[in-house]
């Protein structure tokens, strides 16, 4: 299997352009006064006393200007994103979409329990009205047989979970611990799925033969083509190792790499200032000025 | 003579025709050829002894012959078997050939012209020579004697040669390090132990010209020899006067440098490249400077803690100390800049270090320099823009020293906020909810809404107004046509703010990049702030001073300057704040006006400790008188500008101070007429609404009270009762009780685990309690762990006098000229870009609580927004001139970006440039709006300030969150 290796990009484009610049640090230039960016102005612009049009003053809302809205949900969902990383939640991969941060690919890997060897691909979709909305959803690719699933839409009852949405207090990294766990914890109360359900409850044999059965048909499906037609969707590809042997060279060398990194680094900051100190010039290998 | 015009023929096309000559001819011949001249040359050496009788030219012109045929002869052998000499070199040596001709040439009169002579032929040798030359005595002891000879006393042509070849002598040292010794030995011959060729090499350091190049490059050599060489290191350190006069040769430089700077126009405030080209002296000093820092970088350490210790004790606390203190508001201003250009010049951190000491924790007459800069910002002359032009740079380092004393040792205690607000600092802000509080301030007049969108349409955010009117069917739609992303094109985005995003990304990562260096990370846990309070600091730091004095380090002619001492404004006593405040805003250095000396009975109390110096002593009272009784410090922001304004007109004869004309109409506000400080904020929940009320009308009460002239004297009290109020009303609150359900459920998921979990324990229940969300600031303020006040009641919070008087500038922004305003809000950009969370929190957190006598930096920008909705209220005309100051920035911005130059600063600035700039449209404004317009630049600025703030909270809240990685 192959996945993007994902994890690297922070963000979904426009990441590499940042990081390279790098001010000198020895004679830091001096910043002209030009740095300030005005909107530049149209032609024939008219000031304008009163709003340009009742619908440009129908977006001011909450007495915030509305027109930064989009750049405060970015915002929220990269903060999401760079939160889930941060969880390393095991077995889950997701990635936000190339078209909109309100939709995350993802893929979650069952790797014992009754849906052992389990891949399933899901789409969460998050409000745009995040994170004052309903909790996210998440869709299964493939309806997976299972108590919470909907056996036609293939969407996880993920609102049990989260009755109310909180901003500060709910997550989405939460949203996909909680779909990993209903793999390993079944619970059949109020089923989207009430066959499944009965099933479970009634005769778990015949339960865990239909489980081993949609885990192969899910499986079956994991090299189609993604559903959605999007550059960022998780794709799977069988094992080709003109390409993958060195993604996975990379993956395995990538842990030691940060610590050999940062030794070689030139770093542009100064400090002489003892670890548990607060006194400049604290530390013991600062020349003597006498 | 005769040398040097055999080597001139030599050195170009004669040798060359020489050569090929021969190239052809065995050495046998070669060697016969040799003999028989030196035999013809030693004939007449022995005839015509200069001291019994006079040489004729003849004679003289004869062995000229000779010699130049040798010497060829000599410089084209080729060395022989296994390194051995060559039959020519042998015989040289043996026959002691170049000593016999050195003493002929001395004993015959030794002009000028003959030292030239022999000076160019031991260039031409030592530069061109088969084999090694030096490693033979006969050789290399004549080339000694000669160089001695030519020490002291020589003209102009002599010393450029004798620089060049000494130069070329370094070269071949520094290719082979075996010659060195000899050249070590030679000397001890000669009854001293010096090493000849670096001490003649000293006097030309700061030589202007390819002399001094010279003369620096050889010494840079033999500097990166005595890296690897112990002995050269030793010598230099030990014996020569290299270091000394290094250093001093600085100060004398610097002696020489304009002490007033013709400044270019108002604008000025810093000396950029094209500004010191046009000054020799300056670049004269600055090739010394570099020079030094060249030094430090290859030399040995003892060479370079030495140069480094007679750079403080030899320059900068002699020379630049005083400078930075002189008479006239000119000369300080330009010794401002000097320091400036000077910090930017220096890239070796032990150099620089040297230079950041000394600003840091040099004491001049018994005040921090530092502090005497900082409190030169709040100047209304040139002098206050150069100052902060200073700190731009100084912050520009990331250097944790610099911030450490400039503003994070304020923020360490964490005195500033309400204890409880401990936990928000490394809170992050998930929803851009700071970033929106910023962005609101937005004055009506400038809102996007109201100028139509921007030429250049938004293609590249992309977002999907989502499922709004979808009906769950549609949702599942198996083609997710539903989900098909959508341009927010309906919506209008300011294209611009995405600008604003990438630079301050860039910003935030490179400063990130710098800062993993630093010793902590300041996030109010580390340092940890009990450990900091201003008690315990007093302690620590009188014992690192006991530490640092018995520091016996080796003995150098200079004293050890004076160790760091501790931090001074941390000093609790509530009385001297007052002082202190005067110190950091008022010294305005030497305006004086005379009278003042006489009011001695309105002499305010002085702190008991170290008296500042006589001149910030008198301005000080002068300040007092002028504004007798109505200086209070909670309102101090407003009177600074008094001061200044009063100051000011006292001196118009000496300095025109047009840009203050205009105070006399904004009215001067003593009361507390800031925006809703944060403690007063929303109260939602109705169990807290009558306290929170209550707190309210105490605060106003206190701050009432502050004015009164016995504020200082009960200030510490109501601090006490403040803390007490709020402790009780915490106590009730815990006592309805209801909330501590909530508060555990709090810690459970505002905090997530970053482990990664092993499932199947956690209850998902727990997500969806069913609770009232509650502010957090509710929680928070009457949270559980309030301290008994009993602590904190000594220490009035303060950031800072660099804070204070930023804001305190930033809050005149409608008056400040539009440079000022540019540099201030650049430096507040550029410091909120830290990704510390101490500094974070305080300068961008807009849920912080902070004490109530601390100004916040969203204070300041509340405050402005007010003013200049009333400014527009009143103005009629003020939306058009916003507009006119639009395009005339753009053109500016235009300008600059065409030509880096920008001497000329006209004060009109006309909307025709910018039409020109715009190629296509005609000029949309035929109104011109001069500079003196201040408050309507303001308006533009700070909305686009706002913006660059707003857009580092945003970026902050992504970036300082990711794990670094590469």
């Amino acid at each position: 299997t192959y996945l993007n290796d994902f994890w690297e990009k922070g963000r979904s484009d426009g990441e590499e352009q940042s990081g390279e610049q790098q001010q000198p640090r020895a004679s830091p230039a001096r910043p002209s006064f030009g740095k300030k960016q005005l909107p530049s102005i149209p032609k024939n612009a008219v000031p304008i006393t009163k709003p340009a049009s009742p619908a440009a003053m129908a977006q001011l809302a909450n007495g915030t200007h509305a027109s930064y809205g989009p750049f405060y949900l970015e915002y929220s969902l990269l903060a999401e994103f760079t939160l889930v990383i941060k969880q390393k939640l095991p077995g889950i991969y997701v990635q936000p979409s190339y078209k909109s941060a309100l939709m995350w690919f993802g893929v979650i890997f069952i790797r014992h329990g009754l849906y052992q060897d389990g891949v399933f691909k899901f789409t969460v979709y998050i409000p745009d009205n995040y994170p004052d909305g309903e909790c996210p959803r998440v869709v299964f690719d493939i309806p997976v047989f299972h108590p919470l699933v909907d056996p036609v839409s293939g969407e996880l009852d993920v609102r049990r979970a989260f009755t109310k949405w909180r901003r500060n207090h709910n997550h989405i990294w939460q949203v996909l611990m909680y779909a990993r766990t209903v793999f390993y914890k079944i619970n059949t109360m109020e089923p989207l799925n009430p066959e499944a359900a009965v099933l479970y409850d009634k005769d778990v044999q015949l339960f865990k033969s239909k489980v081993v059965d949609s885990v192969k048909l899910c499986n079956s499906h994991l090299f189609d083509q993604p559903k959605m037609d999007d550059p960022y969707a998780i794709s799977f590809s069988s094992w080709n190792p003109a390409i993958h042997d060195e993604a996975k060279e990379r993956m395995f060398t990538h842990k030691r790499r940060p610590e050999d990194h940062q030794k070689g680094l030139q770093v542009s900051g100064l400090s002489w200032v003892k670890p548990g100190s607060t006194q400049p010039f604290s530390r013991d290998d600062n020349p003597p000025l006498s | 003579m005769m040398m040097a015009s055999m080597v001139a023929n030599g050195n170009r096309d004669g040798r060359q025709g020489e050569a090929l000559v021969l190239k052809g001819v065995d050495p046998e011949t070669c060697m016969i050829v040799f003999k028989n001249h030196w035999a013809q040359v030693v004939k007449i050496l022995e005839k015509h002894d200069p001291l019994r009788s006079n040489t004729s030219s003849n004679m003289a012109s004869a062995v000229q012959n000779y010699v130049e045929h040798m010497l060829f002869l000599l410089m084209e052998e080729d060395a022989g078997q296994a390194g051995a000499m060559g039959p020519i070199l042998e015989f040289v040596v043996m026959e002691n050939v170049m000593e016999r001709l050195f003493l002929w040439s001395l004993r015959r009169q030794f002009t000028d012209d003959m030292k030239l002579e022999q000076l160019k032929m031991y260039e031409m040798i030592v530069g061109q020579a088969r084999q090694p030359l030096l490693h033979h005595k006969p050789v290399l002891r004549p080339l000694m004697m000669l160089l001695s000879s030519c020490s002291g006393t020589a003209g102009p042509e002599v010393e450029a040669e004798l620089v060049s070849l000494l130069n070329q002598l370094c070269c071949v040292l520094a290719k082979d390090q075996s010659v060195l010794e000899l050249f070590f030995h030679t000397s001890e011959d000669q009854g001293a132990a010096n090493f000849l060729i670096f001490s003649l090499l000293i006097p030309f350091i700061h030589r202007e010209g390819l002399v001094g190049q010279q003369a620096r490059d050889a010494l840079l050599l033999i500097m990166s020899l005595s890296a690897e060489n112990q002995r050269v290191a030793q010598h230099i350190a030990e014996n020569t006067y290299f270091c000394p006069v290094l250093a001093t040769g600085l100060s004398g430089l610097y002696s020489s440098l304009p002490t007033k700077l013709e400044v270019p126009g108002e604008e000025w405030h810093c000396l950029h490249r094209e500004d010191w080209l046009q000054m020799p002296t300056l670049v004269q000093f600055l090739n010394s400077l570099e020079f030094c820092n060249a030094v430090i970088q290859v030399a040995h350490p003892s060479i370079r803690d030495q140069l480094v210790s007679y750079i403080y004790n030899g320059f900068l606390v002699p020379v630049l100390a005083p400078a930075l203190h002189k008479l006239t508001l000119e000369e300080v201003m330009t010794t401002t800049a000097y320091l400036d250009l000077f910090v930017r010049s220096v890239s070796e951190p032990i150099l620089l270090q040297t230079f950041l000491s000394f600003i840091l924790l040099h004491r001049h007459e018994n005040v921090h320099i530092l502090d005497t800069l900082v409190s030169r910002i709040n100047t209304p002359f040139q002098l206050g823009t150069v100052s902060l032009a200073l700190f731009q740079t100084l912050i520009g380092l990331y250097c944790e020293d610099v911030m450490l004393q400039l503003i994070l040792r304020y923020l360490i205690p964490c005195n500033h906020m309400m204890l409880s607000q401990r936990r928000v600092v490394k809170e992050r802000d998930f929803y851009s909810v700071s970033a929106a509080k910023i962005l609101a301030l937005t004055p009506s007049c400038c809102s996007p809404e109201h100028s139509p969108p921007p030429l250049r349409q938004l293609d590249s955010i992309l977002w999907s107004k989502g499922t709004d009117n979808k009906t769950e069917e549609s949702f599942l739609e198996e083609d997710g046509s539903g989900y098909s992303c959508v341009i927010g094109s309906e919506i209008y985005l300011d294209v611009n703010y995405l600008h604003y995003l990438y630079n301050a990304r860039l910003g935030i990562s490179s400063c990130t990049r710098a800062c993993q260096v630093w010793s902590a990370p300041y996030d109010g846990e580390d340092p940890p702030p009990e450990e900091y309070q201003p008690s315990a600091l007093e302690e620590a730091g009188a014992r690192g001073r006991q530490a640092q004095t018995v520091n016996p380090k080796r003995s150098h002619p200079h004293p050890r300057p004076r160790p760091p001492c501790p931090p001074q404004t941390t000093d609790p006593a509530p009385t001297n704040q007052l002082e202190l405040e005067w110190d950091d805003s008022y010294d305005a250095g030497p305006v004086v006006p005379p009278e003042a000396a006489t009011a001695e009975s309105s002499r305010p109390p002085q702190p008991p400790a170290a008296e500042p110096p006589k001149h910030i002593q008198e301005m000080r009272r002068t300040a007092i008188m002028l504004v007798k009784g109505s200086y209070i410090e909670e309102s101090d922001f407003q009177d600074d500008v008094m001061v200044y304004d009063l100051v000011a007109k006292k001196d118009e004869d000496h300095f025109k101070v047009s840009s203050l004309q205009e105070k006399d109409e904004v009215p001067l506000s003593n009361g507390l007429s800031l925006p809703p400080h944060p403690t007063n904020m929303e109260v939602n929940s109705s169990e807290v609404t009558k306290g929170s009320k209550e707190v309210k009308a105490h605060v106003a009460d206190h701050n009432s009270n502050l004015q009164s002239p016995l504020a200082t004297e009960v200030g510490d009290d109501l601090m006490d009762q403040y803390e007490e109020l709020i402790r009780t009303l915490g106590s009730d609150e815990a006592g309805t009780g209801g909330s501590s359900h909530v508060k555990t459920v709090d810690k459970e998921f505002r905090n997530p685990v970053v482990t990664p979990m092993e499932e199947d324990e956690v209850d998902f229940s727990s997500f969806s309690v069913d609770t009232p969300e509650l502010e957090k600031q509710h929680s928070s303020l009457f949270g559980t762990k309030l301290r008994s006040g009993s602590t904190r009641s000594h220490s009035v919070p303060f950031t800072g006098p660099f804070v204070s008087v930023l804001l305190s500038r930033l809050e005149n922004m409608l008056d400040n000229s539009l440079h000022v305003n540019l540099l201030l809000t650049g430096i507040l950009a550029q410091l909120a870009a830290y990704p510390q969370p101490l500094l974070q929190s305080f300068l961008l957190n807009t849920n912080m609580v902070f004490q109530p006598s601390v100004r916040s930096l969203y204070q300041v920008l509340a405050s402005l927004k007010n003013q200049i909705e009333q400014q527009a209220s009143t103005k009629k005309d003020f939306p058009e001139l916003i507009t006119s100051a639009q395009h005339c920035l753009l053109a500016r911005e235009s300008s600059l970006k065409g030509q880096d130059t920008n001497s000329g600063d006209s004060r009109e600035c006309s909307p025709l440039e910018a039409g020109r700039m715009m190629k296509s449209s005609p000029p949309p404004q035929p109104k011109t709006i001069s500079l003196a317009r201040t408050e309507v630049f303001a308006t533009v600025l700070f909305t686009e300030f706002l913006k660059e703030l707003a857009a580092i909270a945003q970026e902050h809240s992504i970036l300082s969150h990711v794990p670094m990685e590469e």
